[in-house]
């Protein structure tokens, strides 16, 4: 535990020795922050010394923002290829907009500074907090194993110290970049990172990372610290006391007047009309473009590797490419390519990245090869093109728009294929893209095709299924009454059971046959249609005539039951036909002046349920049969057989249409002349009468039979069975 | 494990056979897929010695005449150079001896010179006599080897692995301050980068064939002032 504890407070950041109280200048005096950590002694004299320095080189260097605007006409006047000058033109017009806002900004706060700090500090230079929330985020990015696998603390520890490293060196830079000479303060910088590194080895908190991490870790540190730094203008980049901006455009002017020499004076095997050349070539010139975009040494460094190794594919066609074969492609490269401000790129790399990566390391190796073009074109001779004094000569004089314009032409070639290419590829991406929209939606209207014929394969087979179910009820039923009915009305007529018989299965026949397949859901909607308007059309009449309430809908009903020819209305009636006893009781009311036959079922009802319950087996048999004996012989009998049985059995169009124009015009004329009721009730009770005293003795057993009919097998059966007792009464 | 890691340049002129040279090496150790982006101007190799890791960064010069004055910016920072000549042409051997007179007057560290005479399966061309290459090789500390890009597998990678086992000498000796060297974690020598020059066992090898080597052996220059660009 102590050795950590000791380490931690030996960092240098965190703690305040005895040493750092003293004066910088090392007389034995205190120092005070707010005279830089000077004595007040030494900090006058400091700051005397940096005036007379600052006089001076505002004085040579003539003041940045005058001098760009005449470089960017400059280079536009001559651009011989338009896309890259565009490029370079776009770039240095965002910087020196950029420069020119924090520019004034800083070099305000700076000027207070000096002004005013004998008496207070200006407010003292913040950091911006975006920094920090950029260095954490990136953090956890960039080293995700660090930020979670490890235990917590170490981990929030590395991330710390990286952070206060940062702060600490921007802050300490910033102090300093007015006190010393860019050397100076580049070694500066150097001494810090050692420290970083050297504190990252001693740290206890960064024990648990290995070398390579470190590395990304000095890295990492380094990116954040000087990208924050370049931003500031004349701090890093091209800082005030040099002669980079001037160089800039010096280098700038050299290329474009060498832009004649082409590859053949340089030795290096570029063939131009080969595409793929070329596009290298191409790439190569972005990349190089983009370094000045980049703002951190190792994301500049990152970008000459980048652009090198694309010249080296450039050269290296046959063989593994050598030194021999990149420099010259290279210097060719940074020809054509007249990179922005390259000069201050490559001295702001060369001061402010970390040395360790510079002097070592693929992006050192390319980053030493740039220097070499770099300086190789600042010093060409006719001699180092192996050509004659007098015809370099001649090149040099001749306007630098001429020369080179093959090359220029090759790569604007380059950039408008390169763009082609783009778009190519876009188009190639959308019509893919549309490809797999129009699969997708065949696949969907094949889905959905599938989808509805799986409806409605699923709908027939509930059609299917429940035809069997409510049809066999209708048949059954039908097939029964028609028995009834049929025998009734034979009968009546006087033919004989052989061809009643005969007759009504023909009829029921061709019913089912049509049904199952699909009229059967038109049979049932017009009935539910059928009967709902005849409900209100007729019980608006009748409800306007007949004062109960109940009895008229019962009279609508069965009439709808007739008028809709259906027996499943009538069957499912008496199911639900618990109203129907009450109906009936209200019925009895009015039937008492109506019928003695009737009453008593009526009556009897009301008591009969609970002991017909027991009886219903035995009973019904014995009742249904004198029951529906004395209906038939009522004068309606066949009429009403008609009524009940023909409106369902028969089709609609015949027998029950004509029974209800008939019955209907009779009902509604009794209703509306005679004393509709005890008519009504006559016919009404027959039928309901049929059906109450059915269900009161019979629902067992049409329940039975309906449960049966759900066995569609037995119902045949089973269903026949009441009828028999009625048919076997009627012959009886 | 100790582990250094080392400059070393290639110096030369154009035509004796650096690049063939470092292809080489580089092919053995990267022959299933050689790279052109990696190219022969620059790469890196481990190479494992008894009790340390030597972690090697090759950097290629141009030898053309006119980058001549570039070359300062290459060998900065270095701590070792292969300085390598034609035996058939005793121009290159010239070549050398400027080379290393340049070296001994920029680099003010001490550096690990190897002299290597290169197209020795050129014997009948030969133009500058292994005698005479070895006795200048003495006289500034080198050691010297004569190889061949063609036949001569073994010889290059001796160069390399004297090369080697020189900077870890030097390491040890404290005396240069840009060689890097530290101690690593990961003793387990059986995750070896590919870099490893010689897949079986570079340790026994290299023991077995090391030259003496004594602080003789490496060159140190004065002290002047670098030129940058």
């Amino acid at each position: 535990m102590i050795p950590v504890v000791v380490k931690i407070s030996k960092m240098p950041s965190l703690r305040i020795d005895q040493s750092d109280l003293k004066c910088k200048n090392g007389c034995d005096y205190f120092g005070n922050p707010q005279w830089q950590g000077y004595c007040s002694k030494c900090h006058r004299e400091q700051m005397q010394r940096q005036r007379k320095a600052e006089k001076a080189s505002s004085a040579t260097l003539p003041k940045p923002e005058t001098k760009k605007p005449d470089r960017g006409l400059k280079i536009t006047s001559h651009s011989s290829f338009s896309k890259f000058e565009e490029k370079r033109h776009r770039q240095s017009e965002t910087l020196k907009k950029a420069n020119l806002l924090k520019f004034s900004v800083f070099k305000k706060s700076s000027t207070d500074d000096h002004e005013h700090s004998s008496e207070k500090r200006p407010p003292e230079f913040k950091i911006p907090p975006q920094v920090n929330e950029g260095m954490k985020r990136d953090f956890r990015m960039r080293f995700p194993q660090l930020a979670q696998s490890r235990s917590k603390e170490p981990s929030l520890a590395v991330d710390r110290d990286c952070r206060a490293f940062v702060n600490s060196f921007i802050m300490d830079v910033i102090k300093c970049t007015n006190v010393m000479t860019v050397d100076e303060l580049s070694e500066r910088v150097q001494r810090q990172y050692q420290r970083f590194m050297k504190h990252m080895d001693t740290s206890a908190h960064f024990s648990h990372v290995d070398a390579d991490t470190k590395e990304l870790l000095m890295d990492f540190v380094e990116k954040h610290a000087m990208t924050y730094l370049h931003e500031l203008p004349s701090i890093v980049f091209s800082p005030n006391g040099t002669e980079d901006e001037r160089l800039d455009r010096a280098m700038s002017e050299r290329i474009q007047q060498l832009s004649w020499v082409g590859e053949r004076h340089l030795e290096c095997r570029l063939d131009m009309n080969h595409a793929e050349c070329r596009q290298l070539l191409y790439k190569a010139i972005s990349e190089l473009l983009g370094m000045d975009s980049a703002l951190s040494p190792g994301d500049k460094l990152a970008r000459v590797r980048r652009c090198c190794r694309h010249v080296l594919r450039l050269c290296s066609s046959s063989a593994p490419a050598s030194a021999d074969d990149l420099l010259p492609a290279l210097i060719f490269t940074v020809l054509k390519a007249n990179p922005p401000r390259l000069v201050s790129n490559i001295n702001f790399v060369t001061r402010f990245c970390n040395a360790q990566r510079l002097m070592t390391g693929e992006g050192g190796y390319y980053f030493t090869n740039l220097c070499c073009a770099v300086s190789f074109i600042e010093n060409l001779t006719a001699e180092s093109l192996n050509m004659e004094k007098k015809e370099f000569d001649c090149y040099m004089a001749m306007p630098a728009s001429i020369g080179g314009s093959a090359w220029a032409a090759a790569l604007s070639l380059c950039g408008a294929a390169r763009e082609a290419d783009e778009q190519r590829a876009l188009a190639h991406k959308l019509r893919a893209h549309t490809r797999t929209i129009h699969e997708r939606a065949d696949l969907l209207a094949a889905n959905a095709k599938s989808f509805e014929e799986q409806i409605a394969k699923k709908v027939e087979d509930v059609l299917a299924k429940t035809p069997l179910e409510i049809k066999p009820r209708r048949e059954l039923p039908r097939i029964g009454k028609f028995k009834e009915i049929s025998t009734a009305p034979l009968i009546d007529l006087g033919t004989s059971h052989a061809h009643g018989e005969p007759e009504p299965p023909p009829e029921t026949k061709p019913e089912p046959q049509p049904e199952p397949t699909v009229p059967q859901e038109p049979n049932i909607t017009i009935q539910a249609s059928e009967n709902e308007p005849k409900l209100n059309i007729l019980g608006f009449e009748v409800i306007e005539r007949q004062s109960p309430s109940k009895s008229p809908q019962n009279l609508d009903q069965t009439w709808d039951l007739k008028q809709t020819s259906s027996l499943e209305l009538l069957t499912p009636s008496p199911l639900g036909f618990t109203p129907f006893d009450s109906r009936s009781i209200d019925e009895l009311m009015t039937p008492d002046d109506f019928g003695a036959d009737q009453l008593p079922p009526g009556l009897s009802n009301i008591n009969y349920d609970i002991d017909l319950s027991d009886f219903s087996g035995d009973n019904s048999i014995a009742e249904d049969a004198p029951k529906s004996d004395p209906k038939d012989p009522f004068s309606p009998e066949a009429l009403k057989k008609t009524f009940d049985p023909f409106a369902p059995q028969t089709s609609r169009g015949y027998e029950a249409l004509d029974s209800f124009d008939e019955f209907s015009f009779v009902d509604q004329r009794k209703q509306e002349t005679d004393p509709f009721e005890v008519v009504h009730r006559g016919q009404d009770p027959f039928s309901p009468v049929d059906i109450a005293k059915d269900p009161f003795f019979s629902p067992p057993k049409q329940s039975t039979s309906i449960l049966d009919d759900n066995d569609s097998p037995t119902s045949g059966c089973l269903l026949p069975s009441p009828m028999q007792p009625q048919s076997s009464g009627k012959p009886t | 494990m100790k582990v250094i890691e080392a400059k070393i340049v290639v110096l030369g002129s154009q035509g004796v056979g650096k690049t063939s040279l470092v292809v080489r090496y580089i092919g053995k150790m990267f022959s299933k897929h050689i790279s052109p982006t990696i190219g022969a101007s620059f790469f890196t190799c481990n190479i494992n010695l008894e009790n340390a890791r030597v972690k090697l960064q090759v950097w290629d010069t141009a030898g053309q005449e006119r980058f001549r004055s570039m070359a300062p910016m290459y060998y900065r920072n270095a701590n070792a150079a292969l300085l390598v000549f034609d035996i058939t042409s005793v121009n290159s051997f010239a070549a050398i001896k400027g080379w290393v007179k340049e070296l001994q007057s920029n680099v003010p560290e001490a550096m690990v010179l190897s002299v290597v005479g290169n197209k020795s399966d050129l014997e009948d061309l030969r133009a500058v006599q292994s005698s005479e290459a070895a006795q200048f090789a003495a006289s500034i500390g080198a050691q010297y080897c004569e190889t061949s890009a063609l036949h001569d597998q073994q010889g290059i990678d001796q160069v390399f692995l004297n090369t080697a086992a020189a900077l870890l000498k030097l390491s040890s000796s404290n005396l240069v301050s840009s060689l890097r060297s530290y101690d690593s974690a990961d003793v387990d020598s059986t995750k070896i980068p590919t870099g490893t020059p010689t897949e079986e066992d570079a340790t026994h090898t290299g023991k077995v064939e090391l030259p003496a080597w004594s602080i003789d052996s490496i060159a140190h220059g004065d002290v002047q002032k670098n030129m940058c660009c």
